[in-house]
């Protein structure tokens, strides 16, 4: 079958379009993953300072990472918020997103529009003002109240994303499953959430990385002994500067992009480009 | 498989307390009728189909299936199928599972539903294609795994809206036989929405053809055609000629008028255009009085020897031009 | 996708830390502070605070997250965040102003401050002092340069580029610097304008704004001399690297740890007690030996190898210079706009 097929295709002419279109493009990709390979390179460089070029390869900055109780609980940590804060904002993100599309609400755009603001709030006043909060109410900084303040600023990229699905979501396909005998809620269990699904986790990969990668907002609401990743990241920065600040951010890249390919994987956020 | 008649009892419905989108129609669809609601874009056929569905409320008035009022009853207890023009099939579902979803929701044993998704599927000349997803078929695909989807549940009332408005024109002549006959075949009072008027001619046992929320004229094709008893009406469905007689206006088809040699003609002119449309001729004449008027000749075999220019005759007889309503 | 049992065991698990702090409260008394990461934190961790812990049968709860400051400013001041504050004299100084911590720590409260060097306890001192570091000059010895005796052998046109020092609003070493200069180039600590006009001689410069930066660019080469506190350099000690630490004959300046309680604090009696016990002799010793800080208190007796390089004499004591905090604060923002335009140039 094969063979016939590539004898006849026609040879391409070069084009000095699309050469420009390919080279622009790796460019760009170089561009995006220069910062990455020299976290890498700083990540597998044995001496004590950041030396540029690279005297050499080692895992020791890695080593010491794993084997510091401090970046591990705070790894483990940071990814258990992340999960909740996962979890917390598909639920209440879908949920406000189908509220806003197809709730008939009044004042849709006001709603909208302030579902969004803690994108538009600097993250630190977000912070801050739950830190007084908290405190006002006596509360304390407990995790949850970590995860709750995670879930408020990754929230809206849910409502985002999902907003963007059911914006082109013909509803006809709804209405076809009533006719065919399925009840409202039959139709959304078996009709409407599957098909915004691939938008609620694109937003939902977006909030998991939100969190894990969360600094400002964490900086007031983390306790002694509780504290994320990037605080702890932060704070070692000040007395240790090495390389295992770079073997952590290498970490936190590597489990990022693996949460990505498996919630990929699991629920093929592929779909969402095609919807 | 059973069948229902559908009873729409002077129903109205306005959309946002200014759109008159069904204004007040009444009609009576017979068991096992292939029904068709004809009329121009805007006149309210898909609304008036969507309050037999069950997803438009009418503001007032009832509809009545197989003799009980179902005005209030929820859409997913009316127990119809429904064919889209966009097909609205589920993306996400394979045809089977498409196909399979009506039975599914009526809680048909598993077993059977295999049955008679096979069935449904055969029926429409899909087998083979069980576990593709709707984006994988063609348009004309689509389209019968839609009609496969709202068939296999053998509701009494079939309801489509446009089903072959997206398919090319070689595929909606054939896919009108296969679903005429289908409809005969298993006896579905089937309501059909279209706008062009050839297909609701040719696949239709009554029309009803509305105009700006009305219904203007319930009758068989034939009967339609023949004797329109409106200007509208009569304007919609193939060509016509309006004759203003003594303050009374009567319509006239082209294919009553005769071409006739001068002597015999009730009116004397000369042919301005002729279009060849295959097995006959339709002319534009130009009468002494100034009128325009269309006259159709079938011809067997060789063209037609008129041409623009020649003098004709017309000639009818006063029983083919019928008098339209005021 | 999400099972309803997951959600179950989420919410389960979100009650049980919900749960576990006021289990905690109902046993002990918590002693709420800040302390400082790094191989301090470790020392602190590993040994101190535990030891202190079972001695007053208490808990701590020690915040190594910055920034202490704005949380402290932050949280009900009947009902401050933390009991003892632990930071630089400057902030300290910043929060003595706003109320948020208290004037002096004496002898009364916690009974080894007699024995402190008066550095510890002195007008330039709110709460106590209980460490400090020397600043001075962190040099290569492997680049030919000789051990600088003068602040002023850091403005050597050799060390064009090579130099380094503090982005000054944001790090006190620099400030510390800033008013050095005043001192050698113009008429005290306060003479801001002489400051400025060496400050502009010493460009180009390279400026960090961590403090153990500075440590980093002097091994790595990057600078061949700069502004730095003893212990960041003396932590390297035996470890073969090529640098030193010098104290310029115009004396160094003082970088002082200090210890201060929150008035509004529920547990003072625990938190002067803490403050106590980090006076004692032979906590000072093991975290003067680990971080290489010179002890406040006047009984420490160091190891030989420590002794020798650290403040632990009246004599070397006398050469600390401390800078006065409250005037230097007071006009902070004139001095950032200024030298922010001085160095941008
Ligand atoms: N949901 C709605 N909201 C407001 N107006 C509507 C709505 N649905 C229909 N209309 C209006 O009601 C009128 C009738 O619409 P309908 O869809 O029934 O027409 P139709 O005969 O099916 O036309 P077409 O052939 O274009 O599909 C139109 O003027 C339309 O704009
Ligand atoms: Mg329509």
């Amino acid at each position: 079958m094969s063979a016939p097929l590539q004898t006849i295709r026609n040879k391409q002419p070069f084009d000095a379009g699309r050469a420009a279109y390919l080279t622009l493009n790796g460019l760009l990709l170089a561009f995006l993953l220069a910062p990455i390979a020299i976290v890498l390179a700083f990540a597998l460089n044995p001496t004590p300072y950041i030396s540029f070029p690279p005297v050499g390869v080692s895992l020791r900055w890695f080593e010491k990472f794993f084997r510091t109780p401090e970046f591990t609980n705070a790894l483990l940590l940071s990814l258990w918020i992340a999960g909740c804060v996962l979890v917390l904002s598909i639920v209440i993100g879908g949920a406000c997103a189908l509220a806003l599309a197809r709730g008939n609400l009044p004042g849709r755009s006001f709603l909208t529009a302030f579902f969004m603001s803690p994108l538009m709030l600097p993250a630190i006043l977000t912070g801050l003002a739950l830190f007084q909060s908290y405190l006002l109410v006596g509360i304390g900084r407990p995790v949850w109240g970590l995860i709750l303040a995670h879930t408020l600023v990754a929230v809206p990229y849910v409502i985002r994303t999902t907003l963007a699905v059911l914006h082109n979501f013909d509803r006809r396909i709804e209405e076809a499953a009533a006719v065919l005998g399925a009840s409202p809620t039959r139709v959304f269990f078996e009709v409407t959430l599957p098909l915004i699904r691939p938008g609620v986790f694109a937003g939902g990969v977006f909030a998991f990385i939100v969190s894990f990668d969360q600094f400002p907002v964490s900086l007031f609401l983390v306790v002694p002994k509780g504290e994320t990743l990037p605080v702890v990241l932060f704070n070692y920065m000040k007395f240790d500067l090495d390389g295992a600040i770079a073997a952590a951010s290498m970490v936190s890249i590597l489990l990022a992009l693996s949460v990505v390919l498996v919630l990929e994987r699991l629920i093929g956020l592929k779909a969402y480009v095609k919807l | 498989m059973t069948s229902a008649t559908i009873r729409l009892d002077d129903v109205t419905k306005t959309f946002d307390g200014r759109v008159l989108a069904v204004d007040g129609v009444t009609l009576d669809i017979a068991a096992g009728e292939f029904f068709s609601l004809l009329g121009p874009s805007g006149c309210g056929k898909t609304t008036s189909l969507r309050m037999i569905a069950g997803f438009e409320l009418p503001d007032s008035g009832r509809v009545h299936v197989a003799g009980r009022d179902i005005t209030d009853l929820p859409v997913h207890k009316r127990d119809m199928g429904m064919v889209f023009q966009s097909y609205a099939l589920f993306p996400h579902r394979t045809v089977a599972e498409n196909v399979a979803f009506g039975l599914r929701m009526r809680e048909v044993p598993k077993p059977d539903i295999e049955r008679r998704v096979k069935a449904a599927l055969a029926q429409v000349a899909l087998t083979g294609l069980e576990e593709r997803k709707p984006g994988q078929l063609s348009g004309g695909q689509q389209q019968r795994v839609a009609l496969a989807r709202a068939l296999v549940v053998e509701p009494p009332v079939l309801l489509c809206d446009e089903p072959l408005g997206a398919l090319d024109r070689k595929l909606r002549q054939q896919m009108q036989f296969e679903l005429k006959e289908l409809q005969k075949r298993l006896g579905v009072t089937l309501v059909f929405v279209t706008h062009d008027q050839e297909e609701a001619l040719a696949m239709s046992d009554r029309i009803a053809v509305m105009n700006h929320g009305k219904v203007e004229q319930v009758g068989a094709p034939t009967e339609i055609y023949e004797r329109p008893r409106t200007r509208f009406v009569a304007d919609f469905i193939g060509e016509i000629n309006i004759l203003e007689e003594a303050g009374r206006a009567r319509a006239l088809r082209p294919e009553k008028i005769r071409l006739v040699p001068p002597a015999e003609a009730r009116v004397a002119g000369t042919i301005e255009t002729a279009n060849f449309l295959g097995g006959s001729t339709l002319y534009r004449i130009r009468a002494a009085d100034g009128r325009t008027l269309l006259t159709r000749e079938t011809h067997a075999g060789e063209r037609s020897p008129r041409a623009p220019g020649d003098p004709v005759g017309l000639a009818w007889s006063d029983s083919d031009a019928v008098a339209l309503e005021a | 996708m999400i099972s309803r049992r997951t959600l179950l065991g989420t919410s389960a698990v979100a009650a049980a830390t919900l749960a576990a702090p006021s289990i905690l409260h109902a046993q002990a008394k918590t002693l709420k502070i800040t302390t400082w990461g790094g191989k301090w934190g470790e020392i602190m961790k590993a040994t101190v605070l535990p030891a202190f812990e079972k001695e007053f049968k208490c808990t701590v709860s020690a915040d190594q997250a910055f920034p202490y400051v704005p949380k402290l400013q932050a949280s009900p001041k009947n009902d401050p965040l933390y009991d003892v504050l632990h930071t630089n004299s400057n902030e300290q100084w910043n929060c003595f102003t706003e109320g948020l911590v208290m004037q002096k720590i004496t002898a009364k409260e916690a009974p080894n401050v007699a024995d402190v060097y008066p550095w510890a306890v002195s007008d330039k001192i709110v709460g106590v002092a209980i460490f400090t570091s020397a600043i001075g000059l962190g040099f290569r010895t492997d680049k030919g340069l000789a051990k600088p005796t003068s602040w002023k052998d850091l403005a050597d046109p050799k060390l064009a580029g090579a130099r380094g020092s503090y982005i000054i609003p944001v790090n006190s070493l620099g400030q510390c610097h800033l008013m050095m200069l005043g001192k050698i180039y113009g008429k005290g600590l306060q003479d801001l304008d002489a400051a400025y006009k060496a400050l502009e001689q010493l460009k180009p410069i390279k400026l960090v704004d961590f403090t153990g930066q500075m440590e980093k660019m002097l091994l790595s080469g990057e600078v061949s001399m700069g502004v730095i506190h003893d212990s960041g350099v003396y932590r390297y000690d035996g470890q073969n690297q090529p640098v030193d630490f010098a104290s310029p004959s115009e004396g160094v300046m003082a970088l002082e740890q200090v210890l201060n309680v929150t008035p509004g604090s529920k547990v003072k009696e625990l938190a002067f007690g803490y403050i106590d016990y980090m006076l004692r002799p032979d906590t000072q010793k093991l975290l003067a030996e680990g971080v290489w800080y010179s002890p406040a208190n006047k009984k420490v007796k160091l190891d030989a190898k420590y002794d020798a390089k650290l403040l632990t004499t009246e004599a070397k004591v006398a050469t600390l210079i401390q800078p006065d905090w409250k005037w230097y604060n007071a006009r902070k923002e004139d001095i950032d706009a200024r030298v922010t335009k001085i160095l941008k140039g």
